[in-house]
């Protein structure tokens, strides 16, 4: 059975020199609800357009389901359901045009598509507005129809680039049960993320993306458990504004502006950060010790492979 | 075959559903020219390669409509979709490049032949005369239409503003319609530009019309198809190819 995802050394500039993609791998089997995380700018959006053919690229195979994003590029692209970060929908059509022709474009009869579009208007709350054209819609009503559009013609996996961005907290919610029910019955789900809790609630595997390269992937436990120790989190008296980001082999995190510090425990690294922060003249106010989470281990993840160090 | 016709569809929608701006003003505009030119002028003129100005008049609008809307459908189809980024929605779907291109095409052929009916209609009010060569002229019409389809592709994919639109209609299109002969006879003109014309490609499309419509024509026929048909090979291939390489439409 081929992954629903193979992605081997994938590198891709964009027309400025800018090395988007720097020998990316990832694999992501059948009916897994996958992760995909990183900073802004760190190449979760590319690695999207790449695989469904909104982006060229230099270097790699890309493979959905087997099959090749550029010679197969009809078969990959009718296997896959884009919710896009941004709203791209045809300002000419209504909602519930934009559901009928999307439906058509991949090759859904046009009663069939009439009959999906009811279905997932009136499972989105959006039946009362189908006549609407999209720019009379409100935020949520616009993101749960671009939900809509990509389960028109039932693609094998879904991808969602930052789906719940600005979003409130009961979409949100609505939202998250709705995947996980549609990854419940087998559906591959692609998902980024700036909400690390989302990805911690949601998804069985994730990788993390930094400066264009694939710096983890494994189930989410596995990635937790590469942090062997407790981790440490500082609270200071008066903010640090410049701190090393790793000091030795142990990334240090910045939270809240500099009013607290986080950092795997290791032995001898409490005395270091103490003296560094004892230089600057910073006091502590509180330590805490606790279990490792999978926002230490993505801030871990993403401050080491940014280099750097005390 | 579902994919391409709903494409089609939706370019047919696209310029039905703003009617006002694309089909009323040609046809508006065409009974002024055919009233003051041809009807109120052109009765000072006696006759043009032996036809009343007026009917001679009247195929050399029709060519030029169906250029300027064909340029004007495709080129502000393709030009809003890469602004208002709605090209991805397309761009995702497993439709081959060469029906996504057909497609579009066929929008801006759909929105030449409803003007170009319009215009005739128009035309009716003032003579009437029924086509010498209807299958020359329909052959006329749809490559026509399908070249300046693909023509406003190209410069849909090439624009950076609107404005950059606009530019090829004023400084390439409407100076080459003119001077084609749609208001004149080369037997009308001096001998320089006369010799010009045989390089401005519109000439034989006019011409071409000219005597499907009304039999009579400044060049030879079998040359004005011939330079149709290589045209809009031409046109095909680069529009084709552009798409398949993803010029500005892929990141």
């Amino acid at each position: 059975m081929p992954p629903a995802i193979s992605i081997k050394n994938l590198t891709k500039f964009y027309r400025n020199r800018f090395k988007a993609l720097d020998n990316l791998q990832l694999d992501v089997a059948q009916g897994q609800f996958f992760g995909f995380l990183g900073p802004n700018g760190a190449g979760k959006t590319t690695t999207i357009s790449v695989m469904t053919g909104l982006a060229n690229y230099q270097q790699g195979e890309v493979q959905i389901f087997g099959k090749d994003v550029r010679r197969d590029y009809r078969q990959t692209r009718a296997m896959i359901g884009l919710v896009p970060q941004e709203f791209n929908f045809d300002p000419f059509l209504s909602a519930e045009q934009i559901l009928i022709y999307e439906a058509g474009y991949f090759g859904v009869d046009r009663s069939e598509g009439k009959k999906r579009a009811e279905h997932w208007l009136k499972f989105f709350d959006l039946w009362e507005k189908r006549k609407h054209d999209y720019k009379r819609l409100s935020g949520g009503m616009k993101r749960r129809l671009l939900i809509a559009r990509a389960l028109m013609h039932d693609p094998a996996i879904l991808i969602l680039d930052e789906p719940t961005a600005g979003v409130d907290l009961e979409l949100r919610y609505h939202l998250w049960s709705f995947l996980k029910e549609l990854n419940s019955k087998g559906k591959t789900i692609f998902l980024t993320t700036h909400y690390i809790e989302e990805a911690e609630k949601l998804c069985t595997h994730i990788g993390v993306v930094h400066q264009g390269r694939v710096v983890a992937q494994d189930a989410i436990g596995a990635v937790i458990h590469r942090l062997h120790g407790d981790f440490v989190e500082l609270a200071l008296k008066t903010p640090v504004y410049e701190f090393p980001h790793q000091v030795g082999e142990v990334a240090v995190t910045i939270l809240d502006g500099g009013k607290r510090l986080s950092f795997e425990e290791k032995p001898g690294m409490v005395n270091r950060v103490l003296q560094l922060l004892h230089g600057k003249g910073i006091e502590i106010e509180k330590v805490d010790v606790r279990r490792p989470k999978l926002e230490d281990a993505f801030l871990s993840l993403t401050a080491k492979s940014s280099g750097g160090g005390a | 075959m579902i994919g391409f016709t709903t494409l089609v569809r939706r370019e047919i929608v696209r310029f039905t559903c703003v009617f006002t701006q694309t089909i009323f003003p040609p046809v508006v505009s065409s009974f002024l020219y055919i009233f003051i030119f041809g009807f109120s002028l052109g009765g000072r003129i006696e006759t043009v390669q032996g036809a009343p100005y007026l009917v001679f008049l009247i195929p050399g609008l029709i060519m030029m409509y169906v250029i300027e809307s064909a340029y004007a459908n495709t080129s502000s189809s393709l030009f809003i979709s890469r602004w208002a980024n709605n090209i991805e929605e397309l761009l995702v779907t497993p439709l081959s490049y060469l029906e996504m291109v057909a497609a579009i095409l066929i929008g801006g052929l759909a929105r030449s032949l409803v003007v170009v009916s319009g215009v005739y209609a128009v035309s009716l009010c003032f003579v009437r005369f029924l086509p010498a060569h209807p299958a020359v002229m329909f052959y006329f019409v749809v490559l026509v239409s399908l070249i300046f389809s693909a023509a406003g592709m190209i410069t849909a994919l090439f624009a950076e503003e609107f404005e950059h639109l606009s530019l090829i209609t004023t400084f390439v299109i409407t100076p080459l319609i003119f001077l084609g002969g749609v208001f004149h006879s080369l037997s009308m003109v001096p001998a320089p530009l006369r010799w010009i014309t045989q390089f401005n490609p519109i000439f034989y499309m006019i011409n071409g019309m000219r005597y499907g419509m009304i039999g009579r024509s400044d060049a030879s026929i079998p040359v004005c198809a011939a330079v149709v048909l290589v045209l809009f090979a031409a046109f095909l291939t680069a529009t084709v190819y552009l798409f398949r390489i993803g010029f500005k439409l892929r990141k």
